[in-house]
């Protein structure tokens, strides 16, 4: 049996770098098969659809190009060259896009944590909404408070808060603030404050 | 098509590990199971599903730290030691493309443990890895569906700072001599590493063995075609 | 940013101080990499070598909190060595300005202190003006009451033997640093300065941004290509979200929230700033245009004059209420809510003190929490330490959709609004937030149609027609922030198209021009560079008015020539009469002709050495950090920010120079990982790279405390315990303070115990509930805090 080390390449290698070629010493180089029939050599995005998006993570906001297959599902995500900051480039965390998309810890179902209850419990968007319109109401109308300890009319809700989010986009995030503002919150904020 | 290479310049490597994980993506391969050993570098070691790794080398010089990343890979040889052990082996898992050179392991071909100890042995930069379940090689593809229809390779296309560079063989060595001469100036001891037998040139400004165990092979040394006549002849047994 | 990413290239020298740019803003390295290929010198100073040092032309290292010691030298050796652009200060900035002669500074403290209040009357500070109220100048900055003579007397304390014994920076390296930084003073030169958390999350987070931006000012760096003060925002869209009014201070466009004492619309409008300075634009007189247009907007049809156009609908603060994050956590702990929205957000570990948080939760009757993924906060009732059958808090997990599964628009750090269109849908049940909000508060004034309740006018005339064929429509939206001349129906051009009369109506008057009759600015992806300079206007759209780099007019010289010709910015045309170039602050002529100063959002019109606005002193001043490692602060008898605001009692405990917390700590991120690692903790791939939390520590320490690399530690604090894998690295090292060694770690705070088990808690839990005086931001990069080694653990 005869089998090339990786000590011994390196004095082949010496040799050619010596001038002479590994034929030359007997080497048989004729590609010894065509290339493997089962290794895979065509492109796999080569019939998906393309969709431009930008990265969430930071604020360098990277260029991503997504490819779908014709049923929709997300099949890569790599780097928009046409983007003039990112130029194609990604870093790790946004060359992982595709595991966002494409990830069973997603989460799929709207859950209900009942009071001193210890399990989710999954409901509908339509029993959720409902529930949550209500707590609204009823806490709002609790701790609504028309005129402050000095008289003066302030038409806020003390009763509640909200954190979030530079996670949504901008069209989200003024109708967010809209939402709340019309519920008289005053306690809004988010991650630009930590 | 023409003779490709890779051109991995360390000194503008910042360790985003965009290629690394854009290797697997595009791979899809899967993670693998880490722990947090004290050492950003994670995985610990290339792998059947970790083409691609960007290793971290820390130490310190003067009282000042050092810290080098070295985005590993295949090197793509222009004679590779692992296909020609495969060959003398009996094996048809390795192949080169023609075309671009890219050396590729068919990971569909079932290779026996010994054989492929053997086969990881030869290669002088540790790179070809075996999976005991499929008993198929893999290793780096040179991203030969991507390069085939015009596309960059995942891991260079996703460089951010100009530190993997892809292309035809001439214009790489000439960017890689032309960077050589630039950092030079300022790291005396600035090499390309095995430039002359590798399709992946890197850059290094300090001896190898202080970015990683086989980032460089010292090709030098008296005798050679006395060596390497001897090694044509059967060798008794895999060396170490 | 006053910039943006591409711009980096443009820069000589790009000093990066209070962030790790090549590890949390990766791919922008790739412009401080093409400014490098040209010559640029780039500087990391950071108490840490990260990746970013190993990239740097020069690193230096600083004790964590001490930024205003370090640049306070710079100020001085910028003053000492004549480095600073005389033009520039003369005719651009306020140094000129006389300040009122009762202005003063004693011993760590600006006069009108009181200690009783913590707080100061500034009515010292204040900028002298003449009989026609028009600010008094000596432009020969000689007059010992100007801002330029009183500027050189402030930091001439910041001696480099002072500034050594606080940072811990040899002087060596203080000058390199100084030296070539203050080489950019020159008009062909140009300097960028790069920050993020590093400068925020301190007690005196805004006096460190603006002793940069005061150094800009004297070096010619604002408004010009290459320079800037540049924030690197951490989220996607936190520039967005900002600009959205997301806040309690302000609604949308930094209009301030309307305060108690400010009854009416007219009251409000008294607010506005104003000047009788006629060579200031003073942009902001337009207020009245834009919260009027804003309440169009809002409250649509039912807007009208006589009801002051709906201003009493909107909540008010009260006088001098602060209802910021640390103060709405400490409200909820004290019980003070019974509902929350956690809404794409991860309280339980993002904020500081977040044991303090998640006790805050069990407070709340209700919570709902939207996210992609399970969280911390989402689960809260199962974590460590909870006992779900006690805690009565309902919770509510909404499903939203991930980025790419939606469309609408994100601001990035250089305010650039891009357009982002849907790729896939969303996986199971789950919806994109907007459609959440949108349906949700028709359910919430369908109940306040038919059950009225407390003070129902705002819900029941608030404007909600943003849908198409029954669906949320978020182009609906996106017109509405760009604004519509209600007379014709139709987008108006940009803001200088919006009335004070009821007529238009505009969301966000900062985003006017982003929508237009001619399209969706945000989606537009033509690639030209006229200027050569990256500006790159047909890509996307930027704020304001696609203006690309803000403060422009501060580029050229009296007659509008560029003061660096070789990257001409702005450039006036006598003959033609406009400016070519990028967007310019005004098309109004040069300064020099019959133009405006350049800085148009100040009432002064000049960039502001001398600032009178701020709580904790119109001079930045080092101050420790609210726990720190020495009793005494070199530079004053105050050893702390003065005017912090001090929360007291329960969970909030600080210790300072206490031998059981010897170790200055920070916490902060990885490339791998963002935030609280919310998204990232769940990516296979990410978290192979970085799996478990991780400190920091210098191989001083570790041989000190008999820790090796790789094994358990446990971090703490006077508020919480983290384990951690001890990294042992050079790239920390122990720094001598006055004669003292001090060591200083660090850990990450992306890990959770939701997920991965043996990922580790978030380093939240060690954090102090302490804010910046001006902003709120937490101290979360210098407090102190304890390592030891965990005997049983081994990873």
């Amino acid at each position: 049996m005869s089998v090339i080390t990786r000590r011994d390449f390196l004095k082949i290698s010496g040799v050619t770098a010596a001038g002479l070629t590994l034929s030359q010493l007997g080497f048989d180089l004729t590609p010894a098969q065509v290339y493997a029939a089962e290794l895979r050599t065509e492109l796999r995005i080569k019939d998906a659809k393309e969709t431009p998006t930008i990265c969430c993570y930071c604020s360098v906001s990277c260029g991503i190009l997504v490819s779908a297959d014709k049923k929709g599902n997300v099949i890569n995500a790599e780097g928009d060259p046409d983007h003039p900051i990112s130029e194609g480039a990604l870093c790790a965390k946004g060359a992982s896009s595709y595991q966002i998309a494409v990830n069973p810890h997603r989460l799929q179902k709207v859950r209900y944590r009942a009071p001193n209850s210890d399990k989710w419990k999954e409901v509908s968007w339509d029993w959720a909404l409902d529930k949550i319109a209500a707590s609204i109401k009823k806490s709002r109308d609790k701790s609504f408070v028309e005129k402050n300890k000095d008289g003066k009319v302030v038409n806020r809700t003390d009763g509640i808060a909200s954190v979030g989010s530079a996670a949504m986009d901008n069209e989200e995030c003024w109708l967010y603030q809209t939402f709340l503002r019309s519920l008289g919150l005053v306690y809004i904020e988010h991650q630009a404050r930590i | 098509m023409a003779d490709k290479s890779f051109f991995i310049d360390t000194t503008k490597c910042t360790a985003c590990r965009g290629c690394q994980v854009a290797c697997k993506q595009w791979n899809m391969n899967p993670a693998t199971k880490t722990v947090q050993r004290g050492n950003h570098q994670n995985p610990e070691d290339l792998s059947y599903v970790t083409y691609k790794l960007v290793r971290f080398s820390e130490f310190e010089t003067n009282g000042k730290p050092v810290w080098y990343f070295f985005a590993d890979q295949c090197r793509h040889c222009t004679y590779p030691p692992c296909k020609m052990t495969a060959e003398s082996l009996g094996s048809k898992a390795i192949t080169t493309d023609e075309a671009t050179g890219a050396v590729l392991f068919n990971p569909k071909i079932k290779v026996k443990a010994d054989d492929f100890k053997a086969i990881r042995q030869s290669c002088p930069w540790d790179i070809p890895r075996w999976d005991e379940k499929t008993q198929g090689m893999a290793k780096c593809t040179m991203c030969i569906d991507r390069i085939k229809e015009g596309l960059l390779p995942a891991c260079v296309k996703t460089c951010p700072t100009g530190a993997m560079n892809f292309g035809d063989r001439d214009k790489m060595l000439d960017m890689a001599k032309k960077r050589l001469k630039e950092v030079k100036a300022k790291y005396p001891k600035a090499e390309l590493l095995n430039a002359d037998f590798v399709r992946t040139i890197f850059l290094v400004i300090d001896e190898p063995k202080k970015y990683h165990k086989f980032a460089g092979v010292d090709i030098s040394g008296p005798s050679i075609i006395a060596t390497v006549k001897n090694l044509i002849q059967p060798a008794s047994s895999p060396a170490g | 940013m006053t910039n943006h990413y591409i711009d980096f290239r443009n820069a000589d020298v790009i000093l990066n101080m209070g962030s790790n740019v090549a590890e949390n803003h990766p791919v922008s390295f790739k412009w401080i990499e093409a400014a490098r290929e040209k010559g640029a010198i780039f500087i990391h100073v950071d108490p840490r070598f990260t990746r970013t040092s190993t990239k740097a032309d020069i690193y230096v290292r600083l004790r964590s909190g001490t930024d205003i010691a370090f640049l306070g030298g710079m100020i001085k050796y910028i003053l000492d060595n004549n480095l600073y652009d005389e033009f520039y200060v003369k005719n651009y900035t306020n140094a000129s300005f006389i300040v009122n002669p009762k202005f003063g500074f004693d011993d760590g403290l600006f006069s009108g202190y009181d200690p009783t209040k913590r707080s100061y009357d500034k009515s010292s500070w204040a900028l002298e003006k003449d009989e026609n109220g028009i600010p008094k100048r000596d432009m020969t900055l000689q007059d010992e009451r100007c801002v330029f003579q009183l500027l050189k007397k402030h930091y001439s304390r910041y001696t480099p033997e002072k500034v050594t014994a606080i940072t811990g920076t040899p002087q060596e390296d203080l000058e390199k640093v100084y030296k070539v930084y203050g080489s950019t003073g020159k008009p062909d030169k140009a300097g960028t300065e790069l920050y993020a958390m590093g400068w925020t999350q301190h007690t005196v987070g805004t006096q460190n941004i603006r002793t940069m931006a005061m150094i800009q000012l004297l070096l010619g760096n604002m408004g010009i290509a290459g320079g800037g003060v540049n924030a690197l925002r951490g989220e996607s869209n936190v520039q967005g979200s900002t600009d959205q009014a997301l806040l309690f201070h302000i609604i949308p466009a930094y209009l301030p929230t309307p305060r108690a004492k400010l009854a009416t619309l007219a009251d409000y409008n008294k607010t506005t700033p104003a000047t009788k300075d006629p060579r200031s634009a003073n942009w902001w007189q337009n207020r009245p245009k834009y919260i009027v247009s804003l309440l169009k907007s809002m409250y649509g049809d039912k807007a009208t004059k006589d009801n002051d156009f709906g201003y009493s609908w909107l909540p008010k603060l009260d006088d001098t209420q602060n209802c910021s994050w640390l103060v709405l956590f400490d409200e909820m702990y004290k019980g003070s809510f019974t509902g929350f929205f956690a809404w794409g957000m991860n309280p339980a570990c993002s904020g500081a003190n977040a044991g303090k948080t998640r006790q805050a939760l069990t407070k709340l009757d209700w919570m709902v929490n939207v996210n992609v993924f399970d969280s911390e906060t989402g689960s809260f009732w199962k974590g460590p330490g909870m006992d779900p059958k006690k805690i009565k808090t309902e919770v509510f997990q909404l499903p939203c959709a991930a980025f790419l599964e939606k469309e609408g628009s994100v601001s990035n750090s250089g305010r650039w609004m891009q357009w982002r269109w849907k790729c896939a849908n969303p996986p199971g049940d789950a919806r994109p937030d907007g459609d959440i909000i949108y349906d949700l508060f028709k359910k919430v004034r369908a109940l306040y149609a038919k059950e009225k309740g407390a003070f129902p006018d705002p819900i029941l005339n608030l404007k909600w027609d943003y849908e198409t064929k029954g669906h949320f429509d978020i182009h609906k939206i996106a017109k509405e922030l760009n604004g519509y001349d209600l007379t014709t129906g139709k987008l108006v051009a940009n803001f200088t198209k919006l009335k004070d009369d009821g007529t238009t109506s505009c969301g966000n008057w900062l985003y006017s021009g982003s929508y237009t009759e001619d399209g969706n600015m945000a989606a537009r992806r033509k690639k030209v560079d006229p200027t050569g300079l990256g500006l790159y206007p047909e890509w996307s759209w930027c704020w304001p008015v696609n203006r690309r780099i803000i403060y422009n007019r501060a580029s050229v010289d009296l007659e509008g020539n560029p003061r660096n010709p070789k990257r001409a910015l702005l450039k006036w045309d006598a003959e033609a009469k406009k400016w070519a170039g990028d967007v310019p602050d005004g098309g109004w002529p040069p300064m020099g002709t019959d133009g405006f100063y350049p800085f148009i959002m100040k009432p002064d019109g000049v960039g502001s050495i001398f600032g009178p606005g701020l709580a904790d002193g119109p001079f930045p001043e080092h101050y420790e950090p609210l726990e720190c490692p020495i009793e005494k602060n070199p530079m004053s008898s105050q050893r702390i920010n003065p005017v912090i605001k001090i929360f007291e009692g329960g969970p909030d405990v600080f210790l300072t120079c206490d031998p059981r917390y010897p170790f200055v700590c920070s916490t902060y991120r990885v490339t791998e990982h963002w935030q609280t690692g919310v998204l990232t903790r769940w990516l296979p791939w990410l978290i192979e790279a970085e799996p478990q939390i991780f400190c920091e520590i210098s191989n001083e320490l570790a041989k000190m405390r008999g820790i090796e690399n790789g094994d358990w530690v446990l971090v703490e604090t006077p508020r919480g315990k983290v384990e951690a894998v001890a990294m042992v690295t050079h790239r920390l090292k122990p720094f001598v303070i006055t004669g003292q060694t001090i060591h200083q770690i660090g850990l990450p705070y992306h890990y959770g115990w939701l997920y991965p088990k043996d990922g580790g808690d978030t380093a939240n839990l060690l954090t102090p509930t302490i804010g910046d005086p001006n902003t709120m931001i937490p101290e979360s990069k210098a407090f102190m805090a304890n390592v030891t080694k965990i005997k049983a653990k081994k990873a």
